[in-house]
This record gives structure tokens, sequence and C-alpha cells, in this order.
């Protein structure tokens, strides 16, 4: 492939829109605050986007086969709250932490099970995890927030590797992972086909349920790494962490074109999407905007970023025929 | 399309620009409370609000959506840190997963005040960080005071229910410890239930009806704060047991001050938002022309029956 079309190929990408609106904001909010532009608020903004820019992650992989998990905001915090409590109880962190991961796999592939072999709609099946990861959040902690944990945790909030905040680092690592792997794996094919067209792909061979569970599982996971990076960053692990978090996952998924009826979009576009709430979050707050009102102005810019990719889908669509 | 997405975003920065279009001037104190769904904070939002205006300064007000958010409202006090605002004021939504925030705020020469609710002394210390001054009533006075009133009303025996506020959270949890010491000196007062409602009115309707279900016979219940109380109120209500229960909350807001006035709710504690909203912006000016100010700053509490 020549540089040249390579190019061409980005330009008419879809998520191209989405960053065009990313970069609308920035400019938007550069004229109108002489604080967004700097160095030291940008690398905030992307700190604070990676919190959820990492569940965004396994949800864009969940949505892709059609599906749907409202369990990560409360696997979060069960994956906290393990990890957490293996501290508390001396264990090394590198242990702790791989604790905390197994509770999130654990967790979406019970997810998995129930919506493949268990025939559930995925909104139920995660729905009911939603509340079972929770309830076991609250028991292993005993509905108290666990904290003081080894410096070594810490640095993963605080740390400067190559001068870029550590969990940033984090985050971009697992986008690029997971671009490849949705990209350049016959996995990430499979995800798009099952998403596409369900019978064609069992019929063409694909082990449906087999992706599907897998897909919940990287999306159990991927709440397992926000958990970390929320415990460190907090320095406390919160049985009530994470509530509501699945929702702004969702979000960053749908504002970056990804269709919640599965089959379209890409991780790069959640990226975007996870970057512009956060943005807008920063920028209404430096604008010093009343919370109510930057509660109507977030869904304002969910709203209008679908509703443009829908009319942008509608165009490319007629310019085919 | 995109360019009209651009529009409407930079229309709706624009609209909130001009909001505060001449903040550049004057000094910018912030204020991060835990909600604004809850009077107490709107209060304490007034108090600080009139006082900025007497002294010309700016005010900023933000808090999280939910009162449970602590990542939130460390995400608000970084955003405000790059704004570069004198002081800010916060009423912690976590004691402990504030102090990170604080090191940050320490670290960019910005005065952290503690209002309404401490932030943990001993994490405080473990970090490195500190915060210039506490703002705040003696809310274990006030628990004391509310187990003390209810110990009295009912002559030393009752068997009483508790609605917790948010596990692990300061504030409510020293007025559980004042509430349980009061009620330690009377043998006859029997702490059956205690349960968290988190400081909501729903969910302290739905804990109290379940406490019903499990202890029909409570005569007393104390909750953490009048968000709570009134939740329990309806409950105990509908449940057709008002004229048996005393319900004691804290805060005085104005919808419990009405139920005190009904006959309906025995008792709350006073607590004064205005008065530490004005004390926390004052004490904000002080801080910003270098003065000392003093490690605590009770603000006073009293018992309305």
């Amino acid at each position: 492939m020549t540089t040249h079309s390579a190019l061409r190929r980005v330009i008419s990408s879809r998520e191209s829109g989405t960053a065009l609106g990313l970069l609308a904001l920035c400019v938007g909010l550069w004229i109108a605050t002489p604080y967004f532009a700097t160095t030291a608020n940008l690398a905030n903004v992307a700190e604070q986007s990676a919190v959820v820019g990492v569940i965004a992650i396994g949800m864009t992989c969940v949505i892709l086969t059609g599906g749907i998990d409202l369990s990560v905001g409360s696997v979060v915090a069960l994956a906290g709250v393990v990890i957490g409590s293996a501290l508390q109880r001396g264990v090394p962190v590198a242990i702790a932490v791989l604790l905390g991961a197994l509770a999130g796999i654990v967790a979406g592939a019970v997810n998995g099970l129930m919506v493949t072999r268990g025939k559930l709609p995925p909104f139920i099946a995660t729905l009911g995890m939603m509340s079972v990861a929770r309830g076991a959040a609250l028991m292993i902690s005993d509905g108290r927030p666990i904290s003081g944990f080894p410096d070594a945790l810490r640095l993963l909030a605080t740390g400067r590797p190559l001068g870029i905040p550590a969990p940033v680092l984090l985050m971009l690592v697992l986008y690029v992972l997971t671009h490849v792997m949705l990209t350049r794996t016959v996995l990430g094919r499979y995800l798009y086909a099952i998403g596409g067209n369900e019978e064609a792909s069992e019929m063409a061979g694909i082990h449906v349920h087999r992706y599907k569970t897998i897909a919940y599982m990287i999306s159990g996971l991927s709440a397992s790494v926000c958990a970390l990076l929320l415990v460190a960053r907090l320095d406390s692990a919160q049985p009530i962490a994470g509530m509501g978090y699945e929702l702004d996952a969702i979000a960053a998924v749908v504002i970056g074109g990804t269709s919640l009826l599965g089959g379209s979009g890409s991780v790069i576009g959640t990226l975007i999407g996870a970057l512009i709430m956060s943005v807008l979050r920063n920028g209404l707050n430096l604008l010093g905007v009343s919370s109510y009102l930057q509660q109507v102005a977030i869904g304002v810019v969910i709203v209008a970023a679908v509703l443009i990719d829908m009319a942008l889908r509608r165009r490319v669509q007629r310019s085919l025929r | 399309m995109f360019q009209r997405l651009s529009l409407l975003v930079v229309a709706v920065l624009v609209a909130a620009c001009n909001r505060s279009g001449d903040a550049a001037a004057k000094p910018t104190v912030a204020l991060v409370v835990k909600t604004l769904n809850n009077q107490f904070f709107i209060d304490m939002e007034a108090g600080a609000q009139a006082a900025a205006d007497s002294l010309g300064f700016e005010l900023v007000v933000q808090a999280p959506e939910r009162e449970i958010d602590v990542e939130r409202q460390m995400q608000i006090v970084e955003n405000l840190i790059q704004r570069q605002v004198q002081v800010i004021l916060v009423v912690p939504n976590g004691s402990k997963e504030i102090v990170p925030a604080v090191v940050k705020a320490n670290a960019a020469r910005i005065p952290v005040v503690a209002v309404d609710t401490r932030v943990d002394a001993a994490a405080l210390t473990a970090a490195g960080a500190t915060v210039a001054t506490f703002i705040g009533s003696d809310n274990e006075a006030g628990g004391r005071m509310a187990g003390a009133f209810l110990v009295e009303k009912l002559g030393g025996s009752a068997s009483v229910a508790v609605l917790e506020g948010v596990p692990g959270h300061e504030t409510a949890d020293a007025r559980l410890r004042g509430f349980r010491s009061a009620l330690a000196t009377s043998k006859g007062m029997q702490i059956v239930a205690s349960q968290p409602a988190n400081m909501e009115r729903d969910l302290a309707f739905n804990v109290t009806q379940n406490i019903l279900q499990a202890h029909p016979g409570i005569t007393a219940l104390f909750a953490c704060n009048d968000v709570m109380a009134l939740g329990a109120l309806e409950a105990i209500a509908a449940a057709g047991k008002a004229a048996q229960v005393s319900v004691v909350g804290f805060d005085a807001q104005d919808d419990a001050r009405k139920a005190i006035a009904e006959k309906r709710m025995a008792a709350t504690i006073a607590q004064n938002p205005r008065e530490m909203g004005r004390m926390a912006m004052l004490t904000a000016a002080r801080l910003i022309k270098g003065e000392a100010v003093p490690a605590e700053q009770p603000v006073p509490i009293s018992l309305i029956k």
C-alpha cells in the first residue's frame, strides 16, 4: 500500500469524523479558556480519560458482537476490593494484581456463558452480574473502603515513564494491542463477523459461543485493569466504586461510531469517544459551568455525535448507490 | 455535518464562558461540595456566595453528580488546579480518597480548606500533604446530642433502628460514634438494626421498610442525615407506625423542620451550612492575603425539637 492511499484511507475512515469533532471541541476550549491548552492540563485530561477509556476497550469488543456489558462498573468494584483486600493481607503486589485480573475474567466468563449457553439476552445476563458483582464486592470488603497500599502500586498512578502519566501509557498500549487484535487477527475478524451476522458466522464454521464468551472475558479483564488504575489513583479500594461507569463506557463506544447493533466500529473510535467525554468534562470544569448544565451538555454531545454518525452513514450509502 | 457538531459545541462553550467572562480580574475561589442534590450544600453555597459577593471574589461551585463518586471529585479538583483558582474549599466525598487530590493542590501551591467533612489525618500525614484548616460542625457532639435526646424522651428504654451513611465516610461515622456513645450510657436503649442508606432518601425508604419487617417493634430511629430521616418517615407512615416511632435526623433542613413543626418527626440536629460556607469564604480571603488561620474552626450546632 502506498503512503498516498494509506493517507486517503485514514481521511475517509469513520474515525476521522469523530476525530474532527474532538479537534473542534479542543479548538473551542482553546479559544474559550487560557487554562485548557497547557501541557499540564492536557496530561491531566489524558489521565482522567484513562479510567473510562480502559473499560471502553472491553465494551467495544462486546458491542462489536452485538452484545452489551452492563456489569463492568460493578466488576471494577469487585476487582478493586479483591486487589485491595489481598494487599491488606500482605500478598505481593504482582499476585494481588493477578487475582484482580482473575476476578474480572471469571465475571466475564460467567457473563459469556449466560449469554451463549444460557441463551439469555446480554442485557439481562449482565444486569444480573452487575448486582452479583456489586454484592460480592460489598461482602469481601465488608462495605468499607480499603486503603493504604504499597508505593509500587501507587506508582501506577503517579509514575511518569517517558514523561507520560503511567495510566495514559497503559491505556494507549492496551488500545494499540486491541486495535491490532481486532484488525489483524482471526479473533478480531470473528468478533466483527459474529456481530455482522451471527447465523452466517455459525454456518461458516465459527465457534460463535467460544468467541462471544472471549469478548465478555476481555470486557471483564479491562474492568480489572480499570480497577487497578482506580485503586492506585485514589489509594483506596471502594466497594461502591465504578457506579455508572458502564454508561460512560457505552457512551464512549457509541460516540466513537461503533454500532450498538454490532459488526461495525473500531476501538480507535472508542478512544476518541473517551477523550471527547473527558475533554468535555474538563472544559466545563475549567469554564466553571454549573454542575447541572454540565450534565445537559454531556447528554447533548452524546446524542449529537450519534445523530451525525447516522447522517454520515446515510450519505455514504447514497454516494455508493 | 461535523461543522454542525462543532458549531453546537462551540455555541455551548461560548454561552458557558460568557457566564464567567469577567472572572480573570477577581480572585477566584473554588467550592467543591459532595453533590448539589442536597439542600445542605446548596445552603453552604449560598453562604459562601454571599461572602464572596461582599469580598468582591469570584466563587466557582462544582460537585460530582453523585455523593459516592470519589473519582469524579478528584477530577474536579485536578481541573480546578489547572484553572489556577487561588483557594480550593472542599467537602471531601471520601476522607481518605481526597488525599491524592490534596497532594496535587499542594504541589501547585493552592491552599486546600476542608469544609464539613475532615480529611483523614493519618492518610494526609502518610502522603506528606497538608490542609490549611478544617471548618465544620463537631459531628460527634451532634450525634451525642441526638442520642441524649432520645434517651430522655423515651425514658431510657427503647428499641432503636439506625440509618447509617455511606460506609467509611467520616461525617456520618462521627455522628454514629457520638450517637452510640450516648446510648451506651443507658442499658434500656437497644440498637436492634443499623443499616447503611447512603444518605439517600429513596434508599432510606426501602431500608426502613425492610427494618420494619424484621423489627416491627422499634420505637426510635436515628438517621445520620435528614434526607434519610425523611425517607424513613414516609416508610414508617406507610406502615401505620407514625405514632410508635420517634425519628431523629441531622442537618435541620427545611423539610425536616417542617416535619418537626407538624409533630411527624421528633428532632434534628441543626448544623449551620450557611455559616460554614461564609466562614470558609472568609478563611479563603485570609489565606489569599497570606494570613495564618487556626487548624480547626468549629461551627456551632444545636438541637431542634
